[in-house]
């Protein structure tokens, strides 16, 4: 799931945050916020419910697109879309080397042997926030409205999962053949189109929450989100939404969260959009706010004052794509070059110099997290420019040499430029000649999946703690013209991961899933480079248990009062 | 005089007409297909099905002179259609920006009048005094600040700092967006408003306010050497008529054109003070329609500007004859 880029004045404006910083530091001894002990947990904060809490952190440029389950693609939006809606599963994070995929509004569910039917029991007690039941049938009117031609936004294709989803999401049904919800036994029955033993994971998935009967009622379904939406989560709308803000307020008719909370515990959570970063911790800082979003360049500032969410693991991938194509740089004749381009690489400088390091070197490209997560699979992450110029060396020994430098293409202006200056001197420095080319934003993507991408800056943020969402959406051959901008086509990989989708077992479909990542890690097909972390900071003065998963939510509902 | 402006406001509806017609057809040389942007293409390759949907949803898939004609019958009914980013409509969108705008634009315009005007003229009557050189050397370093600049530094000074130094709540401005509270008459801000107002109001008014000073003053130099004002005094009236009813009057006319164009630019245009402090006004909101490709939000939004734009230009050439007598409006030209 993406994270949307800062816009270009956020940029220019990071420059002012130095300046800013400079004056800060000038602001003498007296300053109040600077006797803070920062990031310790404290004991004494009580159990009561109450309070509020005022959001600077999320919305920055823009506000939502949208805050429909059915329509969002962002991260963003996300974070109040989960307080608002409850779906089947929810994921435990509790132990967050180790996630674990939970009934929610499902008490209990299972699959057949293969992985192809999947049964829900829907919860007795659920209720949406008007009182209404959530049945089988909740899900079920969600289901279709979201796989609606006319209505369908970005992460309606999840619905090919279904059987019948193809043909629903084509126009060419009228209904999704794989659902059958008998509210009568509250079973929710779900045929797929091909055996998945992850469908758990996708089910508890944003797309897939349940819809009240009011939005049969709608003329035009666009409105649903524009008005006080009515959901099943730890909080409802306080008020529709505007440009400006969110206002969430505590529902009572809550049926608790899969770590055995039982209510949400602020009275009322408030996201306020920004429409930039750098002033938007300037908002914080003033007592506008609660929490902000850390801007470049602020962080070690950010630590010593307050609170943050830097130690949190996020469930996402920054990397670059290898082009499997490429005459300058894939097929098996440049392998070697490949495994020196990747060790010729300090990781470690970039997180320093670019990030703060903020965030984490990789090791591969699924992060911890996934369940299944093995450390260490990539044998080409390491820094060794000795081993890099022995490798160089060999490929040259073998006939071949460059034709011109290898072209590693960025969205310009997205901030990537740093990273890739320090590959160039990396790559310099080992015999590798290498030149940026960086390209429009709005153009991108749909030209690396054409096949433009020789290197290529890409990141992936899971949609759901799956370790095919990695795999499968990225490098597949399926996901060719789609995310797999490597065009990654490995016979050996691909039938690992088919195996894998449909392994019940999960520690067998760990194994297969770890060999496919090594195959594909072996072969340089990707380049990884840095895992991310959690980028919020937060009043920790006012406010205790500010956790944020590592799927980048942040739990709202658990945060106290101090 | 009317009928000099009911011919105005009919050269009106070329202008419009075609300042949109050449942004719909520039908006579809810029580069990425908005179809593909509009189902998630900013972040991702998003799913060709997704991508068909959206082209039939918005019209995509046709022609492009057919989707311009679809345009101008829903325009013409002042129906501007719905944003592609999160499916609004664009008349909703327009009439919640369009206030902001108008508010924060009537105030810094209100500072740019008084201020501007007032410092101006103070330094044209004392000229070479003191105050006079702090007004140049002021004026210069104001209209050379960058927006953001200033936005940023004021922030520091009137919100963080005051917060961390634990100054009395009244005391401490505001650096987002809109406060809670209501408008009185419009555009008078009450209870909690003020404290949100006044940093990007200012921000908004700096650089204009700088150049009305300095014209003011040019323009007021030139009026005091002229013959008229020493004809005037020669009568015999006193120094207070002379300056205000001659002087002055004559004097504004440049003046009030560089307002009457800034008005315009505060209401469509302010962008980096809309961006720094959050205020959600119709400049910002046409800047981030244009890197998101919402091509509904930018047009139905432009289209106001351009009106906006006409009608205070036509506002500021009628006023001429009010400040200057001799000017008459729309009787021909020399004989």
């Amino acid at each position: 799931m993406p994270k949307r880029d800062r816009s270009i004045v956020a940029r220019l404006l990071a420059l002012l945050a130095v300046l800013a910083f400079v004056a800060a530091a000038c602001g003498g001894s007296s300053d109040k916020n600077s006797d803070a002990s920062g990031g310790t947990k404290d004991t004494t904060a009580s159990d009561k419910t109450g309070g509020e809490i005022v959001d600077l952190g999320t919305f920055q440029g823009d506000p939502p697109e949208h805050i429909d389950p059915g329509l969002n693609s962002t991260l963003d939006a996300y974070q109040v879309i989960n307080e608002l809606y409850d779906g089947l599963t929810d994921i435990d994070a509790s132990d967050p080397a180790n996630p674990k995929i939970k009934p929610l509004v499902a008490e209990s569910y299972k699959s057949n042997a293969d992985a192809t039917v999947w049964t829900f029991k829907i919860r007795k007690d659920a209720v949406f926030s008007n009182g209404e039941a959530v049945l089988p049938s909740s899900f079920q009117r969600a289901w279709e409205r979201a796989s609606n031609k006319d209505f369908a936004g970005d992460y309606s294709y999840l619905f090919n999962f279904l059987k019948g989803g193809k043909e629903k999401l084509d126009g060419t049904a009228t209904t999704i053949s794989g659902i059958n919800a008998d509210d009568a036994t509250r079973t929710l029955t779900v045929t797929l189109a091909k055996p998945y033993s992850n469908f758990d994971a996708v089910a508890g998935f944003q797309i897939f929450f349940p819809m009240p009967k009011a939005v049969e009622a709608l003329k035009d379904q666009k409105d649903w989100e524009n008005q006080l939406m009515i959901g099943n989560g730890p909080y409802k709308l306080a008020a529709p939404r505007t440009s400006e803000q969110i206002e969430l307020v505590r529902n009572d008719k809550w049926g608790g969260d899969v770590l055995g909370n039982k209510t949400a515990i602020l009275d009322k959570v408030t996201f306020k959009v920004s429409k930039d970063v750098d002033t938007a911790y300037n908002a914080f800082e003033a007592g506008e706010g609660d929490t902000a979003n850390i801007p470049p360049g602020r962080v070690d500032e950010a630590k010593q004052n307050y609170g943050t969410t830097l130690d949190v693991n996020i469930l996402g991938s920054y990397h670059y794509d290898v082009n499997q194509n490429d005459p300058s740089i894939g097929g098996a004749k440049n392998l070697k070059l490949r495994q020196a381009f990747s060790l010729a690489l300090n990781r470690d400088e970039i997180n320093k110099a670019v990030y703060d390091s903020s965030r984490t070197v990789s090791t591969g490209v699924t992060p911890p997290g996934i369940p299944g997560f093995k450390k260490d699979l990539c044998d080409y992450c390491k820094y060794d420019p000795t081993q890099a110029k022995k490798l160089v060396a060999e490929w040259k020994a073998a006939g071949n040499k460059q034709s011109g430098p290898i072209k590693i293409q960025i969205n310009a202006d997205n901030g990537h430029e740093p990273v890739v200056a320090i590959f160039v001197d990396n790559l310099k420095a080992v015999g590798i000649d290498a030149v940026v080319d960086p390209r429009p934003t709005e153009t991108y993507f749909s030209s690396l999946a054409k096949g433009a991408c020789v290197v290529c800056r890409a990141g992936w943020f899971a949609d759901y703690p799956t370790y095919d969402n990695f795999m499968y959406d990225l490098f597949h051959k399926d996901a060719i013209g789609g995310n797999n901008y490597s065009q990654f086509d490995n016979a050996q990989f691909n039938s690992l991961v088919d195996e894998a989708k449909q392994t019940v077992d999960k520690d067998k479909q760990a194994q297969l899933f770890q060999q496919a990542e090594k195959v594909l890690l072996d072969d340089v097909g990707v380049i990884p480079l840095l895992w991310y972390r959690g980028d919020y900071v937060y009043n920790n003065k006012k406010f205790t248990n500010f956790e944020q998963t590592n799927f980048g939510l942040i739990l709202w509902d658990q945060i106290k009062l101090k | 005089m009317p009928s000099y402006v009911i011919r105005r406001i009919l050269l009106l509806i070329p202008t419009v007409f075609f300042a949109i017609s050449f942004l719909f057809f520039l908006f579809f040389t810029l580069p990425g297909d908005p179809a593909n942007l509009i189902a998630g293409g900013f972040n991702r390759t998003p799913d060709p099905g997704v991508v068909q949907r959206a082209k039939e949803r918005y019209d995509l898939d046709k022609p492009l002179p057919v989707q311009f004609v679809h345009y101008w019958e829903r325009t013409l009914k002042w129906d501007l259609g719905e944003s592609y980013k999160n499916r609004r409509s664009v008349n909703d969108i327009l009439g919640e920006h369009a206030v902001n705008s108008l508010r924060l634009g009537i105030w810094a315009i209100l500072i740019e009048v008084v201020v501007g005007i007032g410092v101006g003229l103070i330094a044209a009557l004392r000229r070479y005094s003191l105050s006079d050189k702090i007004t140049t050397v002021v004026t210069a370093g104001m209209s050379a600040l960058p927006v953001f600049v200033l936005g940023f530094v004021l922030q520091y000074a009137f919100a963080v700092y005051p917060h961390k130094h634990a100054w009395p709540e009244w005391l401490t401005l505001r650096t987002q967006g809109l406060g809670p509270d209501s408008w009185a008459f419009f555009f008078i801000p009450t209870g909690e408003q003020w404290r949100y107002l006044i940093l990007p109001a200012v921000t908004l008014a700096s650089v204009s306010t700088a150049l009305a000073a300095r014209m003011m003053r040019g323009s007021m130099l030139e009026v005091l050497r002229a013959d008229y004002m020493r004809t005037a005094r020669a009568k015999g009236l006193d120094e207070r008529s002379i300056i205000v009813k001659h002087g002055l009057r004559n004097a504004l006319i440049p003046v009030v054109t560089l307002i009457g164009i800034d008005f315009g630019t505060v209401i469509g245009v302010a962008v980096l003070t809309e961006t720094v402090f959050s205020w959600p006004g119709l400049g910002s909101e046409i800047a981030s329609s244009v890197t998101s490709r919402d091509l509904p939000v930018l047009l139905g939004l432009t289209l106001t500007v351009v009106l906006a734009y006409a009608i205070i230009n036509l506002l500021v050439d009628l006023s001429y004859a009010f400040f200057d007598p001799r000017i008459r409006l729309g009787e021909g030209g020399e004989k």
